[in-house]
């Protein structure tokens, strides 16, 4: 009794102020720790750039007239229109790139023909940057959607494969000895045990893909479009309007960052036993 | 109780295994004979690396044999089986199941209606005192509950052999004493034949109807031990035949005894 007396406020009016303390607490050391904090002190610096008139505006643009310049793009309706065509771009190459990557992953982690025949070839292909296919996809497949899928896809698929393939490969002998003493199936054994192994993998895969789908998807743009952020970023550099530009990579690494966000949040509930 | 103590006869015939080590063959088990009786508790102990887990492996299923044969009931054992249950020390539960789930796992094979299962599978836990967390995952499960649904999940489908490799290494002293009542009163209801991989010679004495003792690498086996002592067992209550065992074993053990044997 004496010891909990001792930890106690004396009275119980002042019950609330430490509560109240303790959220401030918390909310502060959320703010430090999270991005707000590195996102104003670099907002600070950049403001006090365009102020001081260090650079020219037209080489180094100041805040103000990067938003303004995303105002303008928004009320003449091109941003909109962008983003709209670049995010199917990047979903549907997405799409496409990860479904093949996880079967073929599957496959290659299973099936040892497979995996002999494809492996090394893939592996080579995995250096060659996303941009050094836009003249190959644009004689293959025009200048149409068509090169901008091939481009995504292509590099989100052997990242995908990569990681599923070697997410099979780990797959810990135990649970694979568990699931034969239990009597399960060949088909059993890959849908319950091997597959849900490999899950983790699998989803860093995704994640990785994710993100390069946004990275690979400026480099599809490049191969003849007439819209998209990629393509806007390419015409403000005719008019050299920075703003535009700074306004469009701003968007781009907003809309990448809560994507990401968003399948990590996703993969952290889908293999929850991840997380120990 | 006639027929079940005709199940479950592992026979294990002048067995070596041999692996390819970087530096040619390693032989991992020496010619080995023994017979598991049915529905006996038999415990393997000796050093480690002596070739106990790979004798165990073997007769699971998971590693072949370079020559003689391990049979079950008279069948030659050729890959793992649900006739032989195996518990690791590393407890191979599927982390993406709950503890009921993992016991559901090893139900599927039977074929029974999704309710049933579902009853069997809780009944396997209730009987491990583990019917209240039936709906947790195995990371929130201590060690020693990790184990009790290993054993739940293994019994559940009634193996005629079961096969434990240092099922208790990773517990401390205190669960480990409380896992050994436990599996004692699951294996006296279930009667499968057991064999029990272990370096720790008190396990070995307080558990098994028979100890067998492997030498070092190349193992083989070197001495065999009967215990007739009733359960539960305790050193101060099961005589002093027990403690003379166990100084013999510990001498055994000990790597200067096994130059001289």
């Amino acid at each position: 009794m004496a010891v909990t007396d001792l930890q106690t406020p004396p009275t119980s009016e002042n019950g609330l102020l430490p509560q109240i303390k303790r959220l401030c607490g918390i909310a502060a050391a959320t703010l430090t720790g999270g991005p707000v904090i590195s996102f104003l002190f670099i907002l600070g610096i950049w403001s006090a750039v365009g102020a001081l008139q260090i650079l020219p505006e037209a080489i180094f643009p100041a805040p103000w007239s990067v938003w303004s310049a995303t105002v303008e793009m928004w009320q003449n309706g091109t941003l909109a229109k962008d983003l709209r065509v670049s995010l199917s771009r990047a979903a549907i190459g997405f799409v496409l790139g990860a479904s093949l990557g996880v079967a073929l992953g599957l496959l290659t982690g299973r099936v040892a023909v497979i995996r002999t025949l494809l492996n090394p070839f893939l592996t080579l292909l995995r250096p060659i940057p996303a941009i050094a296919l836009v003249p190959v996809a644009i004689v293959w497949f025009g200048i149409g959607e068509g090169s901008k899928y091939f481009v995504i896809s292509y590099t989100v698929f052997l990242t995908v494969w990569f990681n599923t393939h070697h997410g099979m490969e780990y797959v810990p002998e135990t649970y694979l000895r568990a699931s034969r003493s239990l009597g399960a199936s060949k088909l059993r054994e890959f849908l319950t045990v091997v597959i849900p192994a490999a899950a983790p993998h699998i989803f860093a895969g995704i994640r990785l893909g994710v993100a390069l789908a946004f990275l690979s998807l400026v480099a599809a743009e490049l191969s003849g479009a007439s819209s998209g952020i990629g393509y806007r970023l390419q015409e403000a550099r005719q008019y050299i309007r920075t703003d535009r530009m700074f306004s469009l990579l701003i968007i781009l690494g907003l809309l990448g960052a809560t994507v990401d966000l968003i399948v990590h949040h996703i993969g952290k509930k889908l293999v929850h036993w991840e997380q120990s | 109780m006639t027929t079940m103590l005709n199940e479950g006869h592992v026979r294990v015939q002048d067995v070596t295994i041999r692996f390819n080590g970087k530096k040619g063959p390693v032989i991992a088990l020496d010619t080995t004979n023994v017979d598991l009786k049915p529905g006996t508790f038999t415990a393997l102990i000796g050093p480690s690396g002596c070739g106990k887990s790979t004798l165990m492996n073997a007769i699971g299923g998971f590693v072949k044999t370079s020559s003689g044969t391990i049979a079950l009931d008279g069948v030659p054992i050729t890959g793992p089986s649900d006739k032989v249950g195996v518990i690791f020390q590393q407890y191979g539960l599927f982390p993406w199941f709950t503890a009921l789930g993992n016991v559901r796992f090893g139900l599927k094979r039977l074929g029974l209606s999704k309710a049933e299962e579902i009853d069997r599978a809780r009944a396997a836990l209730d009987e491990v005192g583990l019917g209240a967390h039936a709906d947790k995952y195995p990371q929130q499960l201590s060690g020693g509950m990790k184990q009790r649904v290993a054993i739940a999940r293994t019994f559940a489908f009634g193996p005629k052999v079961l096969l434990m490799d240092e099922p208790f290494g990773a517990l401390d002293a205190q669960t480990r004493l409380v896992m050994h009542d436990l599996l004692l009163s699951v294996w006296q209801k279930h009667r499968a034949t057991v064999l029990f991989v272990t370096h720790d010679v008190d396990e070995a004495l307080l558990l098994a109807d028979e100890v067998r003792v492997m030498s070092q690498a190349p193992g083989r086996l070197i001495r065999h031990y009967e215990l007739t002592q009733a359960r539960p067992r305790t050193f101060s209550r099961s005589g002093s035949d027990l403690l003379t065992i166990r100084d013999e074993i510990i001498d055994l053990l000990r790597p200067r005894a096994l130059i001289d044997a």
